[in-house]
């Protein structure tokens, strides 16, 4: 039996989508035992109605603890209410560990990435949106070696971002998201899951960034080489 | 069989060319082409230049969407005479992707070429064969391009 210990870092319109439908698959997957680390400081609001998956108002990362583990007891599921930044990842993310990013913010993207560069072993998958189109990367490193680019190497956007961690915002800020799309969110989970199926259970690292656009219905997936440092 | 000048062909039906061609030269196809394309296959199989093989290719200053393409038909080295088969190469940003006729064109020209097409992104990164590149990049045939496009923001 494999065994794998999963954190999903934010439980937004990506991350509500993505760990219903991995979790579900985990669960009667007889071979696979899993821990999954639910990581969000937010809070489900009646504003998230329209795009997330939540029974009840609170703490996004401790409701979906609780629903998860009565739906899926084979799992085991722990939760903690904050925000990834450079001063606590390292008591969140491990070594082996399998992360899924989930936020919205090229900042925590950069912290994380550069984070799991100092891992020996690490997969990430990494997705994100804007209103009708997204893209996923894949970040695989083993025994210390770099199997895919890192999340920064072919974006300077995450590299140099020019936006804030939600712990930098203000509530003035944190209020004014702008406007998403359910299928977008949903578009990007779905290949979040793919990338997972070939990366982790095929064990297959075919592709490194897969893009889609709703408007055109058209994705595409890119093999993108290593650069050297 | 003796060569012929243009004048002399000028001279002779569309007919009697068409009936030259399929019957005398062995140059199949030419049936349905215009009287001035079949001359310049005959003089092309005997070795003259015509005034489509002198054409230059021009390689700098702004171009209309006509001459870009034309241009890059022509470029292409080993095309047959009269081939309308052209060296396209693939070129994607994002999601979107297509094969176009740009062999010899700069990624430069290309990325402002298909800004609006791929939807290309004025700061972008051009990737040719999976490297970065300069704008100045000459493409050639076999090459692929790919204009980086910046990941999505949000999620939450």
């Amino acid at each position: 039996m494999s065994e794998h210990q999963i954190v999903v870092i934010g439980l937004g319109g990506v991350g509500s989508i993505l760990i219903e439908r991995l979790a579900r698959f985990l669960n009667y997957s007889r071979d696979i035992s899993c821990k999954i680390l639910l990581l969000d400081g937010d809070t489900y609001e009646l504003k998230n109605y329209s795009r997330q998956e939540f029974s009840e108002i609170g703490s996004k990362a401790e409701i979906k603890e609780v629903e998860l583990q009565m739906k899926y007891p084979r799992l085991r599921f722990m939760s903690e209410n904050v925000y990834i930044t450079e001063a606590n990842i390292g008591n969140y993310i491990k070594e082996g560990n399998i992360i899924f990013v989930c936020v919205d913010n090229h900042k925590s993207r950069k912290i994380i990435s550069n984070y799991c560069k100092n891992l020996k072993n690490v997969t990430v998958f990494s997705g994100g949106n804007e209103f009708e189109d997204g893209n996923v990367q894949i970040y695989v490193r083993r025994d210390g070696v770099d199997l895919t680019p890192d999340l920064c190497a072919y974006h300077p956007e995450i590299q140099n971002p020019e936006d804030k961690l939600p712990t930098e915002m203000t509530c003035e800020e944190l209020a004014n998201s702008e406007p998403q799309l359910y299928f977008t969110n949903l578009g990007v989970a779905t290949i979040m899951c793919w990338a997972f199926y070939n990366v982790i259970i095929r064990q297959k690292i075919l592709r490194s960034e897969i893009y889609f656009d709703i408007t055109t219905m058209t994705s595409d997936a890119k093999t993108r080489v290593l650069k050297k440092e | 069989m003796a060569s012929f000048t243009r004048e002399q062909l000028e001279r002779m039906t569309v007919r009697e060319l068409k009936e030259m061609c399929a019957y005398d030269l062995n140059m199949p196809g030419y049936s349905k082409k215009t009287k001035d394309v079949v001359i310049d296959a005959i003089l092309e199989k005997f070795g003259k230049k015509t005034e489509s093989s002198k054409a230059s290719v021009k390689t700098s200053g702004p171009m209309t969407g006509m001459e870009f393409q034309a241009q890059s038909i022509l470029t292409k080295p080993d095309a047959p005479f009269g081939s309308k088969t052209t060296t396209t190469i693939h070129v994607s940003c994002g999601a979107s992707s297509g094969n176009f006729p740009v062999v010899g064109r700069t990624v430069g020209q290309v990325a402002d070429f298909l800004r609006e097409v791929l939807n290309v992104d004025k700061l972008s990164t051009g990737l040719v064969n999976g490297q970065e590149v300069s704008s100045n990049y000459v493409l050639k045939s076999g090459d692929s391009l790919e204009f980086l496009k910046p990941a999505g923001r949000k999620g939450c």
